[in-house]
């Protein structure tokens, strides 16, 4: 390693000879080794037997003799792609995105602007009132939310009542299910994505709100035209993040409506995770693979919808 | 790189060499064993048995078993039983592994709807001929016969009775026929109950409060040609029943989040269809014993009724078979199953063990004993879980409006012949 700083030093030309070459090879990969034969044995070895796995007909019940496996092509992304649950799921999945994942950035978004300047005072006990979702056990949670969403004791349709208003069954009427989940995820993440964006606040230099105050942009000019362009790294990252976390949504029907009623909070996690409870591991891997080429695509898409315009 | 590539191409042929071994599994699937005394394996010799035995049991019996195996220790001094208790959420799952990996206890307890898969699976031992399956009640036997072998010995059971409150149903006596059910539901509705029964309207486990309605038609889950046989006459007739309670506003339309004992004791419910745990739970929620009674399910084609509970298998991997079934032999006597419902509440399997003191004194427990010879267990396939959970689903549709008892019926033959029997 002297050496070789050494000449880089001195600024000549390094000695480029092939030996050389295949030495700092060597000692690159072997600095590299821990990280990589932890991630071919633990990582790129499971994934690749999973993807054999899912062109099989593998089930619990051939553990014993895994040989004893037959190889039935796509069969099962054909079966996972016609099953008209899947399709619920997937549909459940996409709204639960495409509501959640905006609803969670703008709700985190004003928690980030309103303690970056108005509320002073209690600036603390509020980025942990809003952090602490995020840092509880799901289960927790769960277990409140669902005794504040009940039906007959739930204490939202106490409140409700108390207004004459007959509240509907948050959790167990399908046609508000869903929306409840959305809204119990959106609650617990906004936490997360309110320090993500505090962070990106604080980068935003000062005097461009005095010199656009100074040629008197109100606030919402100064948020529309500062705030929100110098914002949008920090968006992008928050929507990636937030974009693959609700794909896989799975936690919260799994533990407050096992993605009942009707299967309307059903989500393709669930059902892949069911799936793999009955034994169906042929068809599991095909449905994680599916999940896969889901949050694939939607990565992608997000980057090119806000990819830096400058 | 390098090494990537490498263990890339080892993995492939890995991957290829498994290609090649899976040269097809065997297409030899066996009838819907329902035969009532299944072939047995040969006698084993537990009378010499010694050395140590590790065993698995779930819930409440994994935390009393360790310390009832000592009266077995007594007996057989040579043996000593260790018994680990595991949660059952975890316990499937931790079976599953302990048989792929060939790391087993020597016995576990085995949930009744397990022991498909288990004995598919090939992780279960053949129950030996020094067994009598004969002294359990049929139906709970039944539960251990996959593909015509015993692979356990059912430890203890739970059937579904009707629960009502007397104080409610007036004069009226226990309901003889699916007519005086609604009728019943209905007068105590009548007299002063906000809902005259609770029955579940979907969700997991329906199929339980459910199926018995559908053995009462006369249907059953596969034919003896180990097809599925629940398209039908007896299908329709049950779903249609079942969601009669719904239309009619005599059972809560959705799922309710406050528990059915509390509705129960208050008297908000008039009756419920549920297992023997649901005694203590109902006193314990303020029910007086003396106000509520426990009766046969209704006799339409039968009166059968769900028999679940837990059978007690030895491994086939175990490495102390021998001790493993003097153990199960031992569990299985009757003043043993007596003693053991002492100890937890569980019903016993032995039919012998009900005329002990302990349990012929009780009235209600009574009432589960008599069901008890009149209990079915769903087929002992690998793929029951999944099937049940379509089910579920589709009682589900019915009772909500989805979808008509004639449309429901077709759906879960249809469900349950794609999924199939696993084999």
């Amino acid at each position: 390693m002297t050496a070789q700083s050494q000449t880089v030093g001195a600024g000549q030309p390094a000695p480029t000879s092939p030996r050389s070459h295949w030495r700092e090879h060597l000692v690159a990969w072997s600095f590299a080794l821990p990280y990589v034969l932890l991630f071919l044995v633990f990582m790129a070895g499971p994934i690749l037997v999973a993807l054999f796995t899912s062109f099989t007909d593998m089930r619990v019940t051939d553990i014993r003799n895994p040989l004893d496996i037959e190889i039935t092509g796509i069969e099962n992304y054909a079966a996972v792609l016609t099953d008209a649950r899947f399709h619920k799921a997937a549909a459940n999945t996409a709204v639960f995105v495409l509501i959640g994942v905006p609803l969670t950035i703008v709700l985190g978004l004003a928690a980030a602007v309103g303690l970056n300047q108005a509320v002073v005072k209690f600036r603390t006990l509020f980025r942990v009132g809003f952090y602490l979702p995020v840092v509880t056990s799901i289960v927790a949670i769960a277990v409140v939310w669902r005794l504040l969403l009940g039906t007959e004791v739930g204490l939202v349709n106490a409140v409700l009542a108390s207004f004459g208003i007959d509240g509907p069954g948050w959790l167990n009427d399908e046609r508000f299910a869903l929306w409840s989940i959305i809204g119990v995820a959106a609650w617990r993440n906004l936490g997360f994505l309110m320090v993500i964006f505090l962070a990106g606040l604080q980068t935003i230099p000062k005097d461009l709100y005095e010199a656009a105050e100074v040629d008197g942009a109100n606030s919402w000019q100064r948020f529309k035209g500062i705030t929100l362009p110098l914002l949008r790294p920090t968006m992008l990252f928050g929507f990636v993040i937030t974009g693959i976390g609700y794909v896989q949504f799975f936690e919260e029907p799994y533990v407050m409506t096992e993605g009942g009623p009707l299967n309307s909070t059903l989500s393709m996690a669930l059902y892949t995770y069911n799936q793999f409870g009955f034994g169906n591991y042929g068809y599991t891997a095909a449905a994680a693979f599916v999940l896969f080429i889901a949050i694939a695509t939607l990565t992608l898409v997000q980057f090119r919808l806000l990819r830096d315009e400058t | 790189m390098r090494i990537e590539k490498r263990l890339g191409a080892t993995l492939l042929t890995i991957g290829m060499l498994a290609s090649l071994a899976a040269c097809g599994r065997d297409d030899d699937t066996g009838g819907g064993g329902e035969g009532s005394i299944a072939p047995q394996a040969s006698e084993v010799d537990t009378s010499a048995a010694s050395g140590e035995i590790d065993v698995w049991a779930m819930g409440a019996e994994g935390e009393a078993l360790g310390a009832f195996a000592e009266s077995f220790m007594e007996e057989f001094p040579d043996v000593t039983v260790n018994v680990t208790p595991v949660p059952w959420d975890a316990a499937h799952d931790r079976i599953v592994n302990a048989i792929a990996g060939g790391e087993v206890p020597d016995v576990t307890m085995v949930g009744t709807t397990w022991m498909g898969e288990f004995a598919t699976l090939g992780g279960l031992d053949p129950t030996p001929a020094n067994i009598d399956g004969s002294q359990f009640f049929e139906g709970a036997w039944n539960t251990t016969v996959v593909d015509g072998t015993s692979y356990a010995v059912p430890w203890y059971v739970e059937t579904r009775l009707l629960y009502y409150r007397t104080d409610l149903a007036g004069d009226a006596e226990a309901p003889a026929t699916w007519d005086d059910l609604k009728a019943m539901a209905a007068a105590m509705q009548e007299a002063g109950a906000e809902y005259g029964i609770s029955l579940q309207p979907g969700g997991t486990g329906s199929w339980q409060t459910w199926m018995p309605f559908f053995w009462q038609a006369g249907g059953e889950i596969m034919g003896e040609d180990g097809t599925f046989t629940l398209d039908g006459q007896p299908c329709v007739e049950a779903l249609t029943f079942y969601d009669s309670f719904f239309t009619d506003g005599l059972t809560p339309p959705a799922a309710e989040d406050v528990p059915v004992e509390g509705r129960f004791a208050n008297g908000e419910i008039a009756s419920f269809i549920s297992g023997p745990w649901m005694m203590s739970i109902v006193e314990d929620a303020g029910t007086d014993p003396d106000t509520y009674a426990v009766a046969h399910q209704p006799t339409e084609e039968a009166g059968t009724s769900f028999v679940g509970g837990s059978n007690m298998a030895v491994l086939a991997d175990a490495d102390n078979k021998a001790a493993g079934w003097a153990f199960l032999e031992y569990l299985s006597r009757p003043d043993v199953q007596a003693a053991w419902y002492e100890e937890v509440s569980a019903l016993p399997a032995v039919q012998a063990a009900w005329d002990e003191a302990a349990l012929s004194g009780d009235e209600k427990l009574t009432a589960f004993g008599d069901q008890l010879s009149d209990a079915k267990a769903p087929p002992a396939i690998a793929t029951w879980e999944q099937i049940a959970a379509e089910i579920d689903g589709i009682i589900e549709q019915v009772t909500v409006g989805d979808m008509t008892p004639e449309e429901g019926c077709p759906a879960m033959q249809d469900a349950a012949s794609s999924i199939g029997t696993g084999q």
